[in-house]
């Protein structure tokens, strides 16, 4: 096992998941770059902190009447799965088609539709905008459940084609309308009932209602249509099949998961890769687990262009920094408090500022974001009483044959174990020098909470906070 | 099938829903109800178990089957004399005191009927006496306090002010053990009943804890549970369970039989009327839904049916009896309890 | 600290999600507007009329309070050319003033660049609030984002005093690098010596204020108020920034729009009166704008996204009264079933830049426009 084998499978883990303490990089490493890569695409059997443990404590997760417990009980799966891959594909789509609480007032809606991202999110693009199309919280939240056949409303419609395949400029008004008008009576069940209490917040008299998807036919416009060409009495599943059928469906999808799981620019060899996808999207019937396969095998993924080309976004800066510290793997009191700092870096998890999303890339950063990340990062990786910082410790103790490490191995031991992670000479010489204030590290016998193993957090804490820890 | 049969048999017929989502300490309705105690009188007192962002507002309501509000009395949220942070049950003694556990600060609260604070007892350990998560909780009819200690896994007896007497259990699946146990109930004999909730079954021991029997196994079907939470006997000795996991409550007769399910089948309360009165756009809307609709496929669980169908029980944590044959499920995530009457 | 000289500062509140003008400056002497309002509208005796034209939507009285003190320029019909009834893309246009091309430089990001050329003071801009709005982004151009001012800093769980000063050399070292080897890496040093620099002057803000104003517990009021405590603590910022949203309204649109406007006026009239008792009410301008207003036509619900709108600008040296034209509501007059703008929004950022900041407004808003003239001479 070479180093350039570590760092490569710490990238791909970075990149399909929220990065991976040792041991889940070791566990992979044994299975080697290919199998690994069909592991992480292949998400099954997910073990995650317990549904009944988690609503037996957190009532408000048991009833979801509220954001804060609802973003809370995503994280909890987010920070305990064994298939993290699932659960980032999730968040990816969560952040394209971004639908939000503050409109619904309906958090059971919400985690459906992520349950239907981790269900279909992998597999045909064709079947998960079907989905789309009939999941509850998407409709009202772009309207669609006012989207009558005699009276339309072009929220969805327009949106479908704008945000959520081809973009701008591949269509005209006329294409709208026909989309809008093909997507007639696809609505939610009691849809007057649940919209005006999405409206009105209103929780009364029982808490809320849970939603589901229903077709009004007696609501549907079955007249022709012409669509991007095409002519018939098209439904919204005809609308589909044509929708998925333009190369501009295939490059908006190529670039987005190109620049989510690639590298957040697309320079001259990123265009080529997105070229590839495209071509996969095509060969494969529309497989996203397949474009995603031909990103991670290409030599633009492996190459040092694609390293740390990304700026983590706030679910992955707060998820991989626990995942790595290894805490909160049970229900406690406390876990909204944790899950707000992401909104605070300026990602929440279930309310996206509009349905065009996050702006992601180096827009994360501004001197509150990053405020917010180094603070957190760093708290939750110097306590030296988390189990992924205390195996930290033990790995950095038997790295060394007498137990002691030169300031150099101690920075050079805690920026591999955190990651690898690859910084500049001149962040690695302040590491290193900062070590030094207390000259050798003798971890031998050291006790829990000591002053060795504080040191060991002093330096994590660093690393946290260096730039280079902001990347993914 | 014979006509006769050996062991009584039990209808249970609908009375009524009382309930509505109040998240303040301000007057009728409920915040995510864990337990419920009907005194002689007839008053119904509801532990109500608040989420974080609302904690101030944990209180125990009181009210009347005929759904007028008495009283309601609590001192918030925290460590304090008299605060809870979760707490999980009520039992009351022959001295009208409710016993009401917490499982997060780890102790026993004692308040008198008319919501005055009394006092606490119980640390946090795993000793005699000491308490990890004390969940559920019943009194026997000479106020022997049984404790379910949740995460020491076992259930111990205390005399009425605290003092430790006896206890049994240990972590496992065999006879007398237990899997994070949750409510308790005793019969008119002192018996006593846990529901030993990751083992989805109910374990009946005398009152000094000597096996006697365990009832159902994992599973959706009659006679089944999947992680009860509360457990009532009745002077019949019909034992009722709050069958949480499968949004129901069970009924078992008293040879651990099974009986009867309960799916739930709540109406707008008092309280929910009056919210109607005033908001008639949505009581518009409401009547021309349909509250009991036909799902997709992949929102087949009881969880998912019941957060969907407002008549049907959501969350029923626990199930109380009175004096006159009543039944009353307290559903957590519909702020509300619904009665049935024993015929 | 006292200044001899107090300059200016730009207060600007965002609605984020297009703000239904028709509902906020309601023309209900106009019939058409409840022929094509049949459901989304504002009864007549609930306005709070300016005149027997126009008034104001109810939810706003304490702007109307203002405006009956001179305070409030409201200006009608504002927008531009070729409307584009896209949030992303009309939010970006009003932050970059760039309607015909992608612009990456925000309006208030220049102006911060030419209030303070050598960035001198890291807290000349400040956004309340999470996430920096591309108004405020400029290469080059730092700006302080607070989420929560009470609690502003690095480093906040270490303990030990010596530890922490420690650390936090360490970190500025870190982040003090020469620049031009990667614009993400630069984008970064910069931004943490900007959050060092701007951290621990920011929080000493709430322990000088001291006010009687109370704000409501909203998100926004609590922004305005943070906004307040950091104006009057004479920092040095200029540009203070804020949200508010959704005012996205395609259904449900009377009791939301309702609570925003609420929330909104509530926040404004609590500021202005925080001003006065501080005497300060002559040195800050609060801008309100949105994306775009919404459709002539309701949907029988809400409204959808539309062109024309409403900007308001409030403050003791505003020269109040209504300016632009109302536009019309004939059907000849309308812009594809939209209210037609009438001025140009770069206008009113040129008479703000240039007689509010006294700066040159041209290379800012990316040409000549005619100059709104907003203030008291």
């Amino acid at each position: 096992m070479t180093s350039n084998d570590t760092a490569l499978m710490a990238h791909l883990l970075r990149r399909a998941g929220f990065g991976a303490n040792r041991d889940e990089l070791e566990r992979y490493l044994g299975m080697g770059y290919d199998d690994a890569v069909e592991t992480l695409l292949n998400p099954s059997d997910p073990a995650n902190i317990p549904d009944d443990l988690i609503r037996r404590y957190h009532v408000e997760q048991s009833e979801l009447r509220d954001l804060p417990g609802s973003a809370a009980y995503w994280m909890y799966r987010m920070i305990s799965t064994t298939c993290p891959s699932e659960e980032k594909i999730a968040l990816f789509w969560h952040g394209l088609f971004a639908t939000g609480y503050t409109k619904l007032n309906q958090a059971r809606a919400l985690l459906d539709q992520v349950d239907m991202f981790r269900r279909s999110g992998l597999g045909s693009f064709e079947v998960l905008l079907l989905e789309l199309s009939r999941d509850p919280a998407m409709m009202l939240w772009l309207d669609n459940n006012e989207n009558h056949r005699d009276s339309m409303n072009e929220n969805f419609g327009r949106e479908l084609l704008e945000l959520f395949s081809m973009g701008i400029g591949n269509y005209t008004e006329d294409d709208v309308k026909a989309c809008a008008r093909a997507f007639t009576g696809w609505t939610l069940g009691n849809a007057e009932y649940m919209a005006v209490r999405a409206f009105k917040d209103s929780i009364w008299p029982y808490g809320r209602i849970a939603w589901h998807f229903e077709y009004r036919e007696d609501d549907h416009d079955d007249g022709e249509k012409t669509f991007l060409g095409e002519t018939g009495n098209f439904n919204g599943e005809e609308i589909i099949a044509i929708i998925v059928k333009q190369e501009s469906t295939a490059r908006f999808l190529a670039t987005r998961l190109f620049q989510f799981f690639g590298a957040d620019e697309v320079t001259e060899a990123g265009e080529k890769v997105i070229d590839e996808m495209m071509a996969t999207y095509f060969s494969s019937g529309y497989q996203i687990r397949d474009m995603l396969r031909t990103l991670f095998h290409s030599g633009f993924f492996k190459s040092d262009e694609a390293r740390f080309a990304r700026v983590k976004g706030p679910v992955e800066m707060v998820v991989g920094a626990i995942r790595m510290s290894g805490n909160y793997q049970t229900p406690f009191l406390g876990i909204e408090n944790v899950s707000r700092t992401m909104l605070y870096m300026g990602q929440g998890l279930l309310q996206p500022p509009t349905v065009e999303g996050w702006h992601e890339g180096v827009e994360w950063i501004d001197s509150g974001a990053l405020v917010e990340r180094v603070n957190f990062a760093a708290k939750e990786l110097s306590n030296v009483s988390s189990p992924g910082v205390r195996s930290i410790i033990e790995r950095l103790a038997a790295s060394s044959e007498d137990g002691v490490l030169a300031p150099s191995d101690l920075a050079d031991g805690c920026l591999d174990l955190l990651g690898p992670i690859q910084v500049s000479e001149e962040t690695r010489s302040i590491l290193v020098d900062y070590a030094s204030r207390h000259g050798d590290l003798d971890l031998n016998g050291h006790q829990p909470g000591d002053e060795a193993e504080q040191q060991v957090g002093n330096m994590l804490r660093l690393v946290a906070a260096t730039k280079e820890y902001q990347l993914a | 099938m014979s006509t006769q049969t050996e062991s009584p048999s039990i209808a249970l017929d609908y009375v009524k829903t009382i309930g509505i989502v109040n998240n303040g300490f301000n007057g009728r309705g409920f915040a995510n109800p864990y337990d419920i105690v009907v005194d002689g009188g007839g008053r119904i007192f509801v532990l109500n178990r608040c989420d974080p962002l609302r904690a101030s507002a944990i209180r125990v309501g009181v009210c009347t089957l005929d759904e007028e509000y008495l009283n309601e009395f609590g001192r918030g949220n925290g460590a304090g004399d008299g605060q809870f942070v979760w707490p999980v049950a009520m039992a009351v003694d022959s001295q009208n005191r409710l016993h009401i556990t917490d499982e997060y600060n780890h102790r026993v609260t004692l308040y008198s009927m008319s919501g005055d604070y009394l006092y606490h007892w119980g640390t946090a350990g795993s000793g005699n006496g000491e308490l990890s998560g004390p969940a559920g909780i019943a009194i026997d009819a000479s106020d022997n306090v049984f404790v379910v200690d949740q995460h020491n896994a076992r259930v111990q007896k205390f005399s009425a002010d605290g003092k430790f007497i006896t206890t049994w259990g240990s972590f496992g699946q065999g006879d007398g053990q237990f899997n994070l146990p949750w409510g308790a109930a005793v019969d008119g004999e002192g018996n006593v009943y846990v529901a030993d909730w990751r083992n989805d079954r109910i374990q009946k021991f005398t009152n000094d804890g000597e096996f006697l029997a365990v009832y159902g196994e994992t599973g959706g079907g009659e006679g089944q549970f999947q992680r009860p939470t509360g457990v009532a006997v009745d002077s019949d000795g019909f034992i009722y369970v709050a069958d949480w996991g499968n949004e129901r409550v069970q009924v078992l007769g008293p040879d651990g039989s099974f009986r009867l399910i309960l799916r739930g089948e709540a109406t707008v309360s008092k309280w929910a009327e009056d919210y109607f009165a005033s908001n008639p756009e949505e009581k518009a809307e409401r009547d021309i839904s349909n509250l009991i609709p036909t799902l997709p496929g992949h929102l087949n669980t009881p969880y998912h049916v019941s957060s969907q169908t407002e008549p049907y029980f959501w969350g029923p944590v626990s199930v109380s009896l009175d004096r006159e044959g009543r039944l009353y499920v307290a559903e957590t995530n519909r702020h509300r309890f619904q009665v049935y009457q024993k015929r | 600290m006292t200044t001899t000289k107090r300059e200016k500062s730009l207060i600007v509140i965002q609605l984020t999600g297009g703000n239904d003008y028709l509902n906020t400056i309601v023309p209900y002497g106009d019939g058409r507007y409840y022929d094509s309002r049949s459901t989304v509208n504002i009864p007549q005796e609930k306005v709070i009329p300016i005149d027997n034209q126009v008034g104001f939507n109810p939810s706003m009285g304490p702007i109307k309070t203002l405006w009956d003190e001179g305070h409030v320029a409201i200006i009608n019909g504002i927008g531009y050319e070729n409307p584009n009834r896209s949030h992303f893309r009309s939010m970006d246009i009003w932050h970059t003033a760039e309607p015909d091309a992608i612009g990456r430089e925000g309006w208030l990001g220049r102006t911060i660049r030419d209030l303070d050329p050598q960035g001198d003071n890291v807290l000349t801009g400040i956004n309340f609030g999470r996430g920096l709005p591309r108004a405020m982004a400029c290469p080059g151009v730092s700006v302080t984002s607070v989420g929560d001012l009470a609690t502003y800093g690095l480093f906040p769980d270490i303990e030990d005093e010596d530890l922490r000063m420690f650390t936090l050399e360490a970190f500025s070292k870190m982040y003090g690098g020469a620049a031009g080897r990667d614009p993400v890496m630069d984008l970064l040093s910069r931004t943490g010596q900007d959050s060092i620099h701007g951290a621990d002057i920011l929080r000493t803000a709430p322990a000088m204020y001291s006010s009687s104003v109370e704000y409501a517990p909203n998100a926004l009021a609590q922004n305005v108020k943070s906004i307040s405590q950091v104006f009057h603590a004479d920092l040095g910022a200029r540009i203070l920034y804020t949200a508010h949203g959704l005012f996205d309204t395609h259904s449900g649109e009377l009791p939301t729009h309702a609570k925003l406007l609420d929330d909104v006026a509530g926040a404004v009239g609590c500021l202005m009166d925080d001003l006065k008792e501080h005497g300060r009410e002559d040195d800050a301008a609060i801008l309100i704008f949105s994306e775009f207003g919404r459709r002539i036509k309701d949907n029988g619900s809400g409204s959808d996204h539309g062109s024309g709108g409403v900007a308001f600008l409030i403050g003791g040296a505003v020269e109040g009264g209504m300016y632009g034209e109302y536009p019309s509501l004939a059907e000849a007059q309308q812009l594809e079933g939209d209210l037609r703008s009438n001025n140009d929004f770069r206008s009113t950022y040129t008479g703000i830049l240039e007689d509010w900041l006294g700066l040159d407004p041209v290379p800012i808003v990316n040409g000549q426009f005619e100059k709104m003239s907003l203030f008291q001479s």
